[in-house]
């Protein structure tokens, strides 16, 4: 209920001026009924309507009102009526504050009042900053309390609407002296005192009266006090305001109890509970027992001191309990809203930590993918370092291997072999002729093979040279053809040096000396799209029939020519291969090679 | 009669040599045959020889350190050398002729003839300033060649050849200083015997100086401007080893 709040203490303007609204109360709540039924178009009219209607509910079915005020702030807001929606949001936090519900109404007015300070309303932020100053107050956050009734005066001043300066005021003053800063209360109370005057407002003046009155009693100033309740009794009476006067009346009669004038104590402390007794106040009552207890205990009347003293028991207990369940309800809301506050700050912290956590994540993520690619380059670049001189290597070692096949020292031996047998025999002009050109080829394949290529057109003239140096060894045993295809340009047309040598060494010693018979020899280079085959072909006696004798060899040259090959293949990405085929009669060998044109 | 002296300190060689001109060269009188340059120097003094049989390794001496001793080189030579890169590149530089150990008989001739055909003694002087020279300025930028012309030889140094043009069996060699020498022989011999200095053969027909070069035109095969104002065209094969030179 609505009145609990700090009617213990102090009979405050609170409760009385809780809701600012800036309806006259002229239309009753079925007459708003009727007009919400009857009138449908969903406009400012009708929100209009629907937040009136709901005002109205407040204290009698504010559960009933929320679909009302809900659909008021709905409409507000497709229209983008912000006042609309202000004034909706206000009365919802009106509901949720009689339902007790601090929170959400704190929550909603605080929507509320951004929206008003949106569009610069400065009576509708006004009454907004009360209500807020008053759930704050409820709370016991004074601080709050006192920052929103702070606002809450300055605008009120701004516009100069008297009645809420006195409001605020007064506000302001029972905050101080429920903190119990009882001279600033009353400064403040005179402050609003003097304003209500002016105003000629009775009421105001009559509440702000007593409200002083109390204060002056907690600081012990009982004649100013009695005083000042006495004026607010009287004024209350003559403007018909119970309350008021059953209050004053109990605190003249509580104060004359502690002045030992027990006979006036005794009849003010009656007039009150009758008073309360009307009203139904039975915090009052219990109080106005209290004071007759003490009067008639004090003038030997026992009988009705344990009588009065005993309804003033039982009065405060059903008090207390309702205190106590308020208070519940209290301490309910203050933990829900500090679980609220709390969980907030822990989300902001989550969040900050959450923001920090991906901030931090990237920044790793990006030192670490900057190491890891360096990281992988230098690996990469140690590899392909590694690669390249293993391939320098490769080659400098097949280019030596190349050249040690060409100048095989069986062959060098037996060329010296043949020059002694020539001389044996007394053949001087053979001897010499074949030590020429012995000497010729030994001297071109040195030059030669340093080159990486040479033109077709040298090295056939230098296998020439062999072949005609190894038939005057063999002694007319030995024929042999080179045919070159006519689309072939000798001169123009590249070929790594002797490539062919060994092939022919190979089908001279192994194929056709150990043969019975004139052997034959044929080299052909021909065209074959972009590649130039190269074959070697004999009639000698194979390879199967002597295999096992010249395994070594021809795996020797095998395997340099095939390297050579491979080299080749990796410089200039072509598929060039060595092939070895076995006839009925002889051997054929084909070199297929990338065709490299010098122009 | 033609006089000769033959030096060589290998007494086999010089039985060779004496064997050969016995049968082929009936006209040539062998006056002296020297182990040593002393006594090749006293004997060349002495008998004013036409021609000299001179071989490169004397011991620890050279034929060239002979040649350099003399004041007078009023004779033809013939060098003689088994195998000496170095001497040979010489040679082909400054045209000088020589044979080739152990010497075949067809190249023997083949050198008789020619010394018969030309006796010109103040072109075979000329040879052999450039082979000093080339000994001399011991740096490979830059030598000097003897081109072998219809008329004779010009000699040349090789930082003043900007490019080589191919014309079939002869070749024209431009120089810095707009002269044009035709030489008698093919392209691809002087590209045999610039090889190592900074000359490329950047098409069938044309060997240039990279010292040259002033720009590089992108195309299929692209063309450079040399600093003479001449495009010359670049063969597409040759492009790419020609840009690794270039860069």
């Amino acid at each position: 209920m609505l009145p609990s709040i700090n009617k213990n203490i102090y009979f405050s303007l609170l409760f009385l001026f809780l809701f600012n609204t800036s309806y006259s109360q002229n239309k009753t709540l079925d007459s708003l009924k009727n007009e919400l039924r009857t009138y449908l178009p969903k406009d400012t009219v009708r929100v209009g309507l629907l937040v009136r209607t709901a005002f109205e509910m407040t204290y009698s079915d504010p559960n009933g009102a929320f679909p009302l005020i809900d659909e008021s702030i709905a409409i507000s807001r497709s229209k983008n009526w912000i006042k609309g929606e202000a004034l909706g949001l206000r009365q919802k936090g009106n509901l949720y504050y009689v339902l007790a519900d601090n929170l959400n109404a704190l929550d909603t007015y605080q929507k509320a009042l951004v929206l008003s300070k949106k569009i610069s309303d400065k009576q509708l932020e006004s009454s907004l900053l009360s209500n807020i100053g008053n759930i704050h107050a409820d709370l016991k956050e004074y601080g709050h309390a006192l920052e929103n009734y702070r606002a809450y005066l300055k605008t009120s001043q701004e516009l100069g609407n008297r009645p809420d300066e006195i409001k605020a005021l007064s506000n302001i003053a029972i905050v101080y002296n429920d903190s119990e800063n009882f001279e600033e209360g009353i400064s403040y109370l005179e402050k609003a005192l003097e304003l209500a005057k002016l105003e000629k407002n009775d009421l105001f003046v009559a509440a702000i009266t007593n409200n002083l009155a109390l204060a002056q009693k907690k600081l012990g100033l009982h004649e100013k006090a009695l005083k000042n309740y006495q004026k607010a009794a009287d004024l209350a009476q003559i403007i018909g305001n119970k309350y008021i006067e059953a209050s004053a009346l109990n605190s003249i009669g509580e104060i004359n109890a502690l002045l030992q004038n027990y006979d006036i104590a005794e009849t003010y402390a009656d007039r009150a509970l009758s008073i309360s007794k009307e009203i139904g106040a039975v915090e009052w009552q219990s109080d106005s027992w209290k004071v007759l207890s003490s009067a008639y205990e004090n003038k030997g009347k026992a009988t009705e001191a344990l009588k009065a003293f005993k309804e003033y028991v039982s009065l405060r207990d059903s008090v207390l309990s309702e205190e106590k369940k308020s208070e519940l309800t209290r301490k309910e809301m203050q933990f829900k809203m500090e679980r609220q506050q709390a969980i907030a700050e822990e989300e902001i912290k989550r969040e900050r930590l959450v923001k920090n956590g991906y901030l931090i994540g990237t920044i790793l993520l990006v030192i670490i993918s900057a190491l890891g690619y360096l990281f992988y380059k230098r690996r990469r670049d140690a590899l392909e370092k590694k690669k390249i001189a293993e391939f320098n290597a490769q080659v400098a070692e097949t280019e030596l291997k190349a050249l040690r096949s060409q100048m095989n020292p069986h062959f060098i031996f037996n060329s010296l072999n043949s020059i002694s047998d020539f001389i044996s025999r007394r053949d001087i002009k053979q001897a010499d002729d074949y030590l020429i050109k012995f000497s010729k080829l030994t001297r071109s394949i040195l030059e030669n093979s340093e080159k990486k290529w040479i033109t077709l057109k040298e090295d056939l003239e230098l296998m020439e040279l062999y072949i005609q140096l190894e038939a005057l060894r063999l002694e007319e045993k030995l024929n042999y053809t080179i045919t070159v295809d006519s689309s072939i340009e000798t001169d123009n047309t590249l070929i790594p040096p002797l490539i062919l040598q060994p092939f022919i060494e190979n089908s001279i010693w192994h194929g056709i000396a150990p043969k019975n018979g004139v052997g034959q020899i044929d080299l052909a280079i021909k065209k074959d799209k972009d590649m130039l085959v190269c074959s070697v072909d004999d009639n000698g006696v194979g390879r199967s029939k002597n295999h096992n004798q010249t395994h070594k060899n021809n795996s020797f040259g095998l395997k340099i020519t095939s390297n050579r090959i491979d080299i080749i293949n990796h410089l200039k990405n072509t598929k060039g291969s060595l092939k070895l085929l076995d006839k009925n009669e002889g051997v054929r060998v084909e070199i297929r090679l990338p065709f490299e044109a010098q122009f | 009669m033609l006089k000769a002296i033959i030096v060589d300190d290998e007494q086999h060689c010089i039985n060779r040599l004496d064997g050969l001109l016995q049968e082929y060269g009936n006209d040539i009188d062998v006056l002296a045959r020297c182990h040593s340059i002393e006594a090749a120097k006293s004997e060349i003094d002495r008998e004013s020889p036409d021609i000299l049989f001179l071989d490169v390794q004397l011991g620890n001496d050279t034929g060239f350190d002979l040649l350099s001793q003399l004041t007078r080189i009023d004779f033809e030579v013939i060098f003689t050398t088994s195998y000496d890169n170095y001497a040979l590149k010489a040679f082909k530089y400054s045209a000088l002729d020589y044979l080739l150990k152990p010497i075949d008989k067809t190249d023997f001739i083949h050198a008789l003839q020619k010394l018969r055909q030309q006796n010109n003694l103040k072109e075979t002087s000329k040879k052999i300033d450039v082979l000093f020279h080339n000994f001399k300025d011991n740096n490979d930028s830059s030598k000097r060649i003897a081109i072998p012309t219809i008329e004779g030889y010009t000699m040349v140094d090789t930082s003043n050849i900007v490019r080589l043009q191919s014309d079939v069996n002869y070749t024209h060699i431009y120089t810095s200083s707009k002269k044009k020498i035709t030489a008698s022989k093919t392209i691809k011999f002087f590209e045999d015997l610039l090889e190592g200095q900074s000359f490329f053969r950047v098409h069938k027909s044309h060997l240039v100086n990279l010292n040259f070069i002033e720009s590089y035109n992108k195309g299929k095969g692209g063309y450079l401007t040399l600093s003479d104002g001449n495009k010359i065209e670049v063969a597409v094969r040759r492009k790419e080893a020609l840009l690794k030179q270039l860069m």
